[in-house]
């Protein structure tokens, strides 16, 4: 059975129906992707998965439990991380803060009100250790605004991860990025498999027939066809389809 | 219900005077995202200017100023009301001016700023006119009182509402029915239509923000003889305005008019029974809308809100 | 633009120099301030204001919310002692105790209406509710005096087993906030540099992640918000006592304009030490620009004025960039100042 699940998923926003009705299901270990044309409703989709929208209609679960209609810091309290496209990090900050705080070990020590942060030989090996999977520990005491485009793609992906998740969604992670990073990043989450669930969202094809285990493809608002990459590219509906040409 | 009458009538009058305040403070938030704390300020600026025009102090002994004092109220008071709001937008400019480097910053700034101007407007009024209260001289045509609904009202109270209903009224129709209206619409939230039509969103925003000011010193002339004028009646004057766009959404200009209605109403019905709390209820109103409802009235999504 | 991450250095010094320097300076200014051409008195209202200022720039420059209402509490706080001292008993103790306690229940009260808002909503709300309290304190004349205010306020003394210390001199009453202030410093600093005071920066730059990393940012706004008011309940019950009076002209829309500035000029959005430059920069302009010319005011709101145009990291902005010109350029570059 999926460790995540969503049945029957409508979201409007006032008149205009943005996901009509989608089940999706994910599978533990595996990479799953959600690809279609700009403006299908993939990102909405996103947002309701990770707890931004509520939806109108349709359950969510998640390991067995109803997680349908929570908030978004319940649902990351469930181990659901997610990334974002447009990319939030907070840009003050030192890259290692990025990480820190969203650090479990930071949470449960959110109350502390007296001892700095940084004296905290657990935390700051905490959040190295993350920098490291994803390779920015040398820049871990520059200030997040001065890293490359890659290296905040990177980063982000790092805030996510840093949560210790069972369940990792990357939305749009290639946005924005030229070849080098993008085979940079592909490498990246092609090591992070073994140890998380991760959901992808993209539009650049390639990208997740190289990764995905699993691929749903979503078209006004329903999931149009779901397989392989390798029953994708044979599918007459996806070819039939805006996404056809890469097939 | 009978004895309410005249407090309802009195708040609705009030409630239009509001609106007339008001309407500049709309205009520039709902087309430039910039709380103008200085509103209230240009608002006083306004009708000390309409105070030396009409009295003309500084040269009051010359052949000039006396050939001034010798015309008619009314031709004065006409003249006070066409050139004190201008003078007032001028002000407004400069203040647009100053308020450039903090385009595309946080909002913040922006009030920071124009708190900061009406901070200077308040001291330079002071060193200007002095620190005591003023009286602006009305046309007698317009003074005294009358009977109506059983109780005693000022005369002045009922032009002061006729010509509030007039201005807003005329704004609206200018927003509406006219071309410009339109740009200014458009305004901060499509600068790509402003260009698109061909005009510049630098001069737009400093005739804006003119005309936001003019309308101010405009509300001040027309406001004093009723309030009395003083160096910090802008103070006094701004919350209330700045209340009434939050309750009746940042932007909307029908949100603003419904909202002084609805602030007058209520400070002139409370008036009746806790003459002492009039002025509270608009804060209580304000606390009690945004409890419920986060944007006001009629409020739409705004940057002013990150 | 340097920010408050860039020049509040991520320290891990136990005892830090910064607030070694401070409290020297703070427990000698009684010896420096005749020499300097000023009287005792400033240097109690000095500090007094400085605590003020702390507490509010942890909502302010740190949590990012905008609270235009804020002598609000300060004002609660100065009631609360005075009425103590008129009504339960001449206690100094129980005085400063009631006046934390009813501005944290008033700024309690308040956060839990406005955290659900952000942005201009809810600076306008900060200021609706500031009206609402100056507006009481003016008109519950049985309570608070009315516009008089409470006068006659006594300064109980000082009561240690075997040992009383009165504090009707100034400079008695100087060390007793001097030693307050020390406190309040320190203990902000470890506040604004702990978990709890990250979370608060992670508001202020991104509140929808902060929540997606799992915190109940309602929650967290409602404790700055209560923890600031605690602060500035604090303030307000030694300026009671300073004043020997509490009136309601400090929470006047103006007034809480003036903490705001103050908190801005003196650089309190990029440096923990922002509001205490701010706070000594407004009464030195005060009494050396107040001797001068009566319009001082005036030029204190141009140099605000033109201070937001141009340089909104305030003083403690300027001196990290004339410190950074002199030491390490390439840092500076590194901050992209």
């Amino acid at each position: 059975m999926a460790v995540f699940e969503a049945t029957g998923i409508h979201k409007r926003f006032g008149s205009s129906v943005v996901l009509e009705k989608i089940d999706l299901q994910f599978e533990t270990g595996q990479i799953s992707g959600i690809m279609g044309p700009n403006g299908a409703g993939k990102t909405t989709c996103f947002n309701v998965l990770t707890g931004r929208y509520k939806p109108d209609r349709g359950r969510i679960r998640f390991e067995d439990a109803d997680i349908t209609g929570l908030s978004p810091q319940q649902i990351a309290h469930r181990g659901i991380s997610r990334s974002f496209q447009i990319m939030n990090l907070f840009d003050d900050s030192a890259v290692i803060e990025n990480i820190m705080i969203a650090l479990p070990q930071f949470y449960g020590d959110r109350k502390n009100i007296f001892r700095s942060a940084f004296d905290n030989e657990k935390l700051v090996g905490g959040a190295m250790a993350v920098l490291e999977q994803v390779g920015l520990s040398p820049k871990a005491w520059e200030p997040s605004k001065s890293l490359s485009y890659g290296d905040r793609r990177a980063l982000e992906i790092g805030v996510a991860l840093a949560a210790n998740p069972r369940i990792l969604f990357l939305d749009e992670p290639t946005q924005g990025l030229g070849a080098n990073a993008t085979l940079k990043l592909s490498n990246l989450i092609n090591e992070l498999r073994e140890r998380y669930t991760i959901v992808i969202i993209e539009h650049d094809m390639n990208f997740l027939f190289d990764l995905a285990d699993k691929i749903s493809v979503i078209h006004w608002g329903q999931v149009i066809a779901e397989g392989s990459p390798f029953e994708l590219r044979t599918n007459k509906w996806v070819q039939r389809s805006a996404l056809g040409e890469v097939a | 219900m009978i004895q309410l009458l005249p407090h309802i009538f009195n708040g609705l009058t009030l409630g239009l005077l509001f609106a007339l305040i008001a309407l500049g403070f709309t205009l520039i938030v709902g087309v430039m995202e910039v709380i103008n704390l200085a509103h209230g300020s240009l608002f006083a600026l306004g009708a000390y200017f309409a105070l030396t025009l009409i009295g003309v102090d500084p040269i009051a002994d010359t052949a000039v100023g006396r050939w001034w004092l010798d015309q008619a109220i009314e031709i004065r008071y006409l003249t006070a009301l066409v050139f004190a709001p201008l003078l007032a937008g001028l002000v407004g400019m400069i203040l647009e001016i100053c308020l450039r480097p903090t385009y595309g910053k946080a909002p913040l700034y922006g009030l920071l700023l124009t708190f900061g101007a009406a901070l200077v407007i308040e001291e330079a009024i002071r060193v200007v006119w002095g620190s005591g209260e003023q009286y602006l001289q009305i046309p007698p045509a317009i003074n005294g009182a009358t009977i109506f609904l059983g109780t005693i009202f000022s005369k002045y109270k009922f032009f002061a509402a006729a010509f509030s209903a007039l201005a807003v009224i005329g704004v609206w129709l200018f927003l509406e029915k006219t071309k410009y209206g339109a740009i200014i619409k458009a305004g901060a939230h499509d600068s790509e239509m402003v260009r698109a039509l061909g005009y510049d969103l630098t001069k737009l925003r400093l005739f804006v923000f003119g005309f936001g000011a003019a309308l101010a010193g405009l509300a001040g002339i027309i406001m004093v003889p009723i309030w009395g004028l003083r160096p910090h009646v802008g103070i006094d004057v701004v919350i209330p305005a700045f209340l009434i766009i939050a309750l009746g959404g940042v932007g909307s200009f029908e949100g603003a008019i419904v909202a002084s209605l609805l602030v007058g109403l209520a400070v002139g019905i409370t008036g009746a029974y806790a003459s002492a709390w009039s002025m509270m209820s608009m804060y209580i109103l304000l606390i009690l809308v945004l409890g419920f409802r986060a944007r006001g009235l009629f409020g739409k999504a705004s940057a002013l809100e990150n | 633009m340097i920010t408050l991450s860039d020049i509040s250095p991520q320290s891990r010094n136990r005892v830090n120099p910064q607030l070694l320097t401070a409290a020297v300076l703070i427990f000698s200014a009684p010896v420096w301030l005749p020499a300097i051409g000023l009287y005792q008195y400033i240097g109690l209202e000095i500090a007094i204001w400085i605590i003020y200022a702390m507490g509010f720039n942890l909502l302010f420059g740190y949590t990012g919310l905008h609270s235009f209402g804020h002598g609000a509490y300060l004002g609660v706080g100065a009631y609360a002692f005075g009425l103590f001292q008129h009504n339960i008993a001449v206690n100094l103790l129980g005085g400063l105790l009631a006046a934390v306690a009813a501005a944290a229940i008033a700024g309690f009260l308040v956060a839990l209406f406005l955290s659900h808002r952000r942005g201009l909503y809810y600076a306008l709300l900060t200021i609706a509710f500031g009206q609402v309290f100056w507006f009481s304190a003016i008109k519950l004349r049985w309570l608070t005096g009315g516009e008089d205010g409470l006068l006659n306020i006594p300064r109980p003394p000082i009561e240690l087993p075997g040992l009383s210390i009165d504090l009707n001199d100034n400079v008695t009453l100087y060390y007793l906030v001097a030693v307050i202030l020390l406190a309040a410093l320190f203990l902000l600093w470890r506040l604004d540099h702990s978990p709890f005071g990250r979370v608060l920066q992670a508001i202020r730059q991104n509140e929808m992640r902060t929540r997606f990393a799992g915190y109940d940012v309602w929650r967290f706004k409602v404790s700055a918000f209560t923890i600031s008011a605690m602060f500035a309940g604090l303030a307000g019950g030694l300026f009671a006592m300073a004043q020997q009076s509490a009136y309601p002209d400090v929470m006047a829309v103006h007034q809480s304009g003036l903490i705001v500035m103050m908190v801005l000029v003196g650089g309190g959005l990029v440096n923990f030490w922002g509001p205490v430059y701010g706070v000594i920069i407004y009464y030195i302009a005060r009494d050396f620009l107040g001797g001068i010319t009566e319009t001082w005011l005036l030029w204190y709101g141009l140099m605000f004025v033109i201070m937001v145009m141009y340089r909104p990291e305030g003083v403690a902005g300027m001196l990290h960039m004339v410190k950074g010109r002199f030491v390490k350029p390439s840092k500076l570059k590194q901050l992209g100042v």
